[in-house]
């Protein structure tokens, strides 16, 4: 759309102006309540009608500390962080063959291998709890590793093949005539090029194990916790700890924001890559 | 000179063999002795894990475990979760057949299932056996109605409760209640009344509604039904045909729907229990009945600004009888556990008369089970408050379903939790305006049957 036709449009539509700060703030509105709440004074957070200028407190982020929580938060990020680092250096080799392998069967084994993504979660926890539990795998780290790993896999090469595919074969011939090595074509010819595609997925992993939930609940009990379901345990029996809830919202919240803008440029780009053609 | 050194040698003889007979009798007390410990403590060693959900008992607890582990030699990893979060691990834990936990929180609204699925071990094998607990322990003393949700058909027992919960009806703003000139009310039509003459009028920061409740229907409805004659099965727990629309359950649902429709706070359907005692314990709303401990908040929480004005009564009762609802949670066992006698040790240190009142007197907290505690002066000294007798009326509520027939069975029935969720979902309908009372109690009714049927129930 040229300027000149956007102008006119502002003139016929004089809301059009508006629409994105409008948007904005209807999308940023429950985070922006989250973090307000993690601020009042409890006396304050169930009052009706709402107070929106009161004195800031930091007695929830303290009272998070206290309870533990930061041990959660560590859980989290050890458990989202290696399981990314691993799918993805399992991954991306398996990517990369399978973008190269002109056999027949290719097509099969992709759908093969993106089976576990295919069925909800649910159906894998009972085999799942029951199997650590044997293995004395249930409220371990090492446990929810695993896991994540295993659903982030099918995930990293199915979004990595496509930038392998992008990647010309004949660079890599051109290398290898030069006399170079296959770990010197992989590592300084072809990764680079896929760098977008790398940050692309190690977003979505990361999201994927930091986010969870359901895994972590079924197979965590104290020692494991995650933050999600630390956040969770301030929903007492006697009542709900509003003020400590949105404080570990808040701070579950933040590592995926610093993490997304310090690798937005590859995150679009990573996710468009092969968009338009031509 | 000569003289003196066979006596010194003599000497010397004397003291070695002294000395020999002072390490033999040392070393033969001492292997005396370690049997003697180990049979003082005779659960040296043993690392005992259990479960419950996040409580303020556990919380008091956990200061006195120190004592319990000095005194047998165990450690207790005592592992505390969210409600909603204990609730779904135990689940697993325990229908899988798990031994990770000795002992565990026996929740009330999953006690029923529980219980009939065997998952839980006969804690009769131990309070009867004189060996493991002493007569002075005596079972008989915990509330009977507190205990029901955890006795099988036979009338085995497996779990002791350590919590009760007594329905009563807190009343925040007395002051505008004879402002307007109506008293305290005794039954439903009286409360309809009460409710009516307070909603509306000016609390001093803003105008104060009625009533308030929670989104926990499934709760808060029954006592209506049975007030008007009917019950959530047709006969619980033998037969569990659904009844939900019976006259009597339409014209409960229709008055509690009412209730809130007319004099709740805007946006009531959303309410948390939460949010449900901020505003009575803040003035906003002037009625709310449900547990004791949510509504005595308004006579002993900080934050309550209507100490002076607020009351603590008995529900209302109905035109067919007095039903307020109670409910208990209780400690066991998993039939698998490994460490059973140790886990029993730990329960019986728990829930003995000595600890129960020794918990009262140092901390107030009133919900314990146990009958001679509850009607101890020192009870009834620490939950007087404002010259109401808060114990009594506990008491009184936690037992009544022992005393005439159990009318809280159908909380006991397995299939229960379906039919809370029909409830729930037919009280939304009427109080958004989706469906009439009778309409919706209709199609409640089919959809139970439908979820009890899919559940395999034969109804």
């Amino acid at each position: 759309m040229t300027s000149q036709r956007m102008l006119a449009l502002r003139r016929r539509w004089p809301l059009a102006r508006w629409a994105v700060p409008i948007i904005l703030l209807v999308m940023l509105l429950p985070f922006l309540w989250l973090l307000q709440m993690s601020f009042k004074p409890t006396p304050l957070i169930l009052e009706f009608p709402p107070r929106v200028f009161f004195t800031p407190t930091l007695e929830h982020y303290v009272g998070l500390w206290q309870a533990g929580f930061p041990e959660s938060f560590v859980n989290s990020l050890i458990t989202s962080i290696v399981s990314t680092v691993l799918a993805l250096l399992l991954g991306i080799p398996a990517a990369y063959a399978l973008s190269r392998w002109t056999g027949r069967g290719r097509f099969g084994l992709g759908l093969g291998i993106l089976l576990t993504r295919m069925a909800p979660p649910i159906a894998f926890t009972i085999p799942f709890f029951l199997a650590y539990r044997w293995l004395g795998l249930l409220d371990t780290r090492t446990g929810l590793i695993l896991i994540y790993m295993t659903f982030n896999l099918p995930l990293v090469i199915w979004m990595m093949q496509p930038f392998f595919d992008a990647v010309p074969e004949s660079l890599e011939e051109a290398a290898l005539m030069d006399g170079a090595g296959f770990p010197t074509v992989f590592f300084e010819i072809v990764m680079p090029m896929a760098t977008a595609g790398i940050a692309a997925t190690s977003i979505l992993c990361f999201l994927y194990a930091w986010n969870d939930f359901f895994f972590a609940l079924i197979l965590t009990r104290t020692d494991a916790r995650t933050a999600p379901v630390a956040v969770v345990n301030f929903m007492n029996y006697e009542g709900w700890e509003w003020g400590k809830i949105a404080a570990g919202g808040s701070l579950v919240m933040a590592p995926v924001l610093v993490f997304s803008m310090l690798v937005r440029r590859y995150l679009v780009s990573g996710l468009t890559a092969g968009a338009v053609k031509g | 000179m000569r003289t003196t050194e066979p006596l010194r040698i003599d000497a010397q003889r004397r003291r070695l063999i002294k000395a020999a007979a002072a390490t033999v009798a040392v070393s033969a007390g001492s292997t005396l002795a370690f049997p003697a410990l180990a049979q003082a403590k005779p659960f040296a060693g043993v690392k005992l894990r259990g479960a419950a959900y996040q409580h303020g008992f556990f919380n008091i607890l956990r200061k006195y475990i120190p004592e319990f582990e000095a005194q047998t030699g165990m450690t207790v990893d005592l592992q505390l979760s969210a409600f909603p979060v204990y609730n779904q691990q135990a689940d697993l834990e325990l229908s899988s057949g798990g031994s990770a936990w000795d002992f565990c929180n026996v929740t009330f609204i999953l006690a029923a299932r529980w219980v009939a699925a065997g998952l839980l071990a006969n804690l009769d094998d131990f309070s009867n056996d004189r060996k493991l607990t002493p007569a002075s322990w005596n079972p008989d003393d915990f509330v009977k109605g507190a205990q029901l949700p955890y006795l099988d058909k036979a009338g085995k027992t497996f779990g002791y409760s350590w919590e009760g919960g007594a329905m009563l009806m807190g009343i925040s703003r007395t002051d505008l209640m004879k402002k307007r000139g109506v008293e305290a009310p005794r039954t439903f039509d009286e409360l309809m009344k009460v409710c009516e003459a307070v909603n509306g009028q000016d609390g001093g920061s803003g105008p104060v509604t009625g009533f308030v409740s929670s989104n926990l229907h499934h709760w808060f409805l029954p006592p209506y039904i049975q007030g008007y004659g009917g019950d959530l099965f047709v006969n619980p727990p033998t037969d569990i045909k659904p009844a939900l629309d019976t006259p009597a359950s339409i014209e409960a649902t229709a008055f509690y729907t009412t209730l809130l429709s007319k004099y709740g706070p805007q946006g009531v359907l959303g309410y948390t229990e939460d949010q449900a005692r901020a505003a009575l314990i803040s003035g906003r709303s002037n009625i709310f009945i449900h547990s004791s401990s949510w509504v005595t908040a308004m006579l002993t929480s900080p934050d309550s600004k209507v100490k002076d004005t607020a009351r603590v009564m008995r529900m209302p009762a109905g035109p067919k009888g007095d039903f307020p609802a109670s409910n208990s949670q209780g400690l066991g066992i998993p039939k698998n556990a490994k460490n059973k006698e140790a886990a029993w040790e730990f329960i019986k240190w728990t829930l003995s008369p000595e600890l129960t009142a020794r918990i009262v007197k140092d901390t107030g907290h009133p919900s314990i089970c146990r009958r001679s505690v509850i009607e101890s002066a020192e009870y009834k000294r620490i939950n007087t408050v404002n010259g109401q007798d808060i114990g009594k009326l506990y008491l009184e509520v936690l037992d009544m379903p022992s005393k005439t027939h159990n009318y809280m069975a159908y909380r006991t029935v397995k299939e229960f939790p379906l039919i809370g969720d029909v409830v729930n979902k037919a009280v939304e309908r009427v109080v958004s305006g989706q469906m009439p009372p009778a309409e919706s109690m209709k199609s409640a009714q089919e959809a139970a049957l439908g979820s009890l049927r899919r559940a395999g129930a034969k109804v």
